[in-house]
């Protein structure tokens, strides 16, 4: 009975779109756009979710750091409020004194400068250029390529730098960039080594990694938010859990930092596991804003497969009215109708799916991220383009389902 | 034997506002199996509510209706569906085929609400297009036949189903006269083989070929009477 309907239905379904192309396009216009956005954010929203917990696994969930003031969006440094400016600004004691305590493996004051890196005439974007020591590559992950890191000499502010590869690439091509001369924000820099990130790191756009100087160096060629860009890099020994050595952190800051019990702290710290979780809340208010945008779109696209259908149920009174004469019950036709509106916005929502697929894969390859699109997120679209007919379509057909056979078949 | 159809006191009435338009007014009617009769009257004096309500696509203000002894006045809206599928084959003035079915298609419609599936229908869709003598046009499309394939392929339509009664409208109303002369004789031929057909025309030498005419005046039966030419 169900099935008989359906296979009608779509028959008729096809043939209708078949025999009027444009109202068709025009009726899964909205479907199709709906279906695209959401597609098409649902895997760049995947690819960035995967890229994060990768850069997470490699960084080690153990690593955290200490800033001197967190909050979800960068504070302005030129109008620092009250409770940031009575903060001091971070210093090399401070990551020093967290070194010497038990628990702790590493710790190390890093700064990172977005700057812009130049090799005879040819120039770079902006990229992230750190300010850290030879332990670098332990705590962010990456292979050294070519040449070596900083030598305890260099530590105290050569002005020397270990590339990442792809921007080594873009200044040197195939030359040697070893023992060359770069310029990073104007200043002069030795390159001395050539690293990989971690090929599935996440870097938002605009804020990829360039290379690393020692922090001295850094100090003293680049200006720098003391507030943002200033932080230590700590890191646990193995077995040491993450809570009891950011305890030993916290007590060890105040002491030095001659704090009564009662004060707060002048520091924060920050774990992995917030940073996931700023950046896993920005990317689902990102999901949510364009699961509602499309939401809109797809609503937009309901009402027009319900006007469009209440055109095509006028047009073919008649038929209708046939139909019912050589037997089609209420339900016969409301299925028949149903199934139409539901074949036609599937077709939109798999064209939707074609197109967010393509738009997503665009995407991913301009961010250089890399992820498969998730199935479920097929299904799913699939599933709401069906839906979106039998919701919307249930008003012209039960419309036509409730037509007296006499008068429909009067119609002209 | 008893009657295919029992007719007792039909009436149907008509509400436009405040005014009521009695269509029909007390029709008592019996028709047999196998009967070929021919329903006649001027304009306006209720052929077509009568064949709406003896083909189950009205149901009478007053009276009752027995079909194969079953009391169908009274049924609801897909009740009179299952019974139209069943009992009855319509064949209409226009034709009123789908335009862009093919004419096994257009056949197969009425066994779809049957539930008749797959290759079981198309032969029965076939066989009954082999009946009316267009076989050879199964896959062609209305507007690719002449008026008078089109109202066979209508008529092949109206047979698949086997039903009790064949009702015409004025079958032959859109045809010239030729091609009626040939659409009547697929009727005659259909009643010869046992099929009760009902038609109404306006057309006196349509009749003619039939057994009995029942005029109607003003929603009453004027005259009933067997046909003496058609009959001998
Ligand atoms: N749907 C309707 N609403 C109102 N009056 C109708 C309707 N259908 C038929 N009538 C009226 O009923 C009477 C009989 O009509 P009909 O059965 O169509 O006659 P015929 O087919 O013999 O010309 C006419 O007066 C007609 O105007
Ligand atoms: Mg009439």
């Amino acid at each position: 009975m169900i099935l008989r309907g359906i296979g009608e239905g779509v028959t008729i379904a096809l043939d209708a779109i078949r025999s009027n192309k444009l109202r068709s396009a025009l009726t899964i216009l909205g479907v199709v756009i709906g279906v695209t956005t959401v597609m098409a954010v649902a895997s760049l929203v995947q690819g960035i979710r995967r890229q994060i917990f990768n850069a997470i696994e490699v960084a080690g969930p153990t690593t955290f750091y200490v800033i001197r003031y967190f909050s979800q969006t960068p504070v302005n440094p030129d109008r620092l409020p009250y409770e940031v400016r009575i903060r001091p600004v971070l210093r090399r004691s401070d990551a020093e004194a967290i070194g010497r305590l038990p628990e702790i493996r590493y710790a190390g004051i890093w700064v990172q400068v977005f700057q812009k890196a130049e090799y005879q005439g040819v120039r770079t974007q902006q990229v992230i250029i750190f300010g850290a020591d030879d332990r670098y590559m332990d705590i962010q992950g990456g292979t050294l390529l070519r040449g070596r890191l900083f030598s305890r000499a260099e530590l105290s502010g050569e002005p020397v730098v270990v590339l990442e590869s792809a921007v080594a690439d873009r200044l040197f091509g195939r030359l040697d960039p070893l023992g060359a001369q770069v310029r990073i924000g104007g200043i002069s820099f030795r390159v001395i080594g050539v690293f990989q990130k971690p090929s599935n790191i996440f870097e938002p756009p605009g804020q990829a990694t360039g290379g690393v100087v020692p922090f001295a160096a850094a100090r003293e060629s680049f200006r720098y938010d003391e507030t943002n860009a200033l932080f230590v890099a700590v890191k646990p020994r193995t077995g040491v859990a993450v809570g009891t050595a950011m305890d030993g952190v916290t007590v060890a800051l105040r002491r030095s930092r001659n704090l009564r019990p009662g004060d707060a702290n002048t520091f924060d710290l920050i774990t992995q596991d917030q940073i996931l979780d700023v950046i896993g809340k920005f990317t689902s208010y990102f999901f949510l804003a364009m699961v509602a945008l499309s939401s809109v779109a797809l609503l937009v696209g309901g009402i027009g497969v319900m006007a469009i259908m209440m055109v095509s149920v006028t047009d073919r009174t008649k038929e209708i009215g046939l139909r019912k004469a050589l037997g089609a019950t209420r339900r016969d036709v409301l299925w028949q109708f149903l199934v139409e509106a539901a074949t036609l916005t599937l077709v939109g929502g798999a064209l939707g799916i074609l197109l967010g697929l393509g738009a997503g894969a665009l995407l991913k390859a301009a961010l250089s991220l890399d992820s498969a699109v998730p199935l479920w997120s097929i299904v799913l679209a699939c599933g709401v383009s069906v839906a979106i007919g039998l919701v919307f379509g249930l008003l012209p057909a039960n419309r036509a389902a409730r037509m007296d056979p006499v008068e429909a078949l009067r119609h002209e | 034997m008893s009657a295919l159809i029992r007719i007792r006191d039909l009436g149907r009435e008509y509400r436009m506002g405040d005014e009521r338009i009695l269509a029909l007014r007390g029709v008592t009617l019996d028709i047999h199996r196998n009967e070929y009769l021919a329903i006649m009257g001027p304009s306006g004096s209720g052929k077509s509510t009568m064949m709406n309500l003896l083909g189950c696509l009205d149901t009478p203000t007053a009276g009752e209706y027995w079909l194969n002894g079953e009391e169908v006045s009274r049924l609801t809206d897909d009740a009179l569906a299952r019974v139209r599928n069943r009992e009855i084959g319509f064949v209409f003035q226009t034709f009123n085929l789908l335009p862009r079915a093919t004419s096994l298609h257009n056949v197969e419609l009425p066994l779809v609400y049957a539930g008749v599936r797959g290759r079981e229908r198309r032969e029965r869709a076939a066989a009954a297009l082999d009946q009316v003598g267009l076989g050879h046009r199964m896959d062609h499309r209305p507007s690719e036949l002449s008026g008078g394939q089109r109202q066979r392929v209508a008529i092949a339509r109206a047979l698949v189903n086997q039903p009790s009664i064949l009702l015409a409208d004025e079958p032959t109303g859109n045809l010239d006269s030729v091609t009626s002369d040939e659409i009547m004789r697929v009727f005659t031929q259909l009643h010869a083989g046992g099929q009760t057909v009902i038609m109404v025309t306006h057309e006196p030498d349509i009749a003619a070929r039939t057994e009995r005419v029942v005029v109607l005046r003003d929603g009453q039966v004027e005259s009933d009477r067997v046909n003496r030419g058609a009959a001998a």
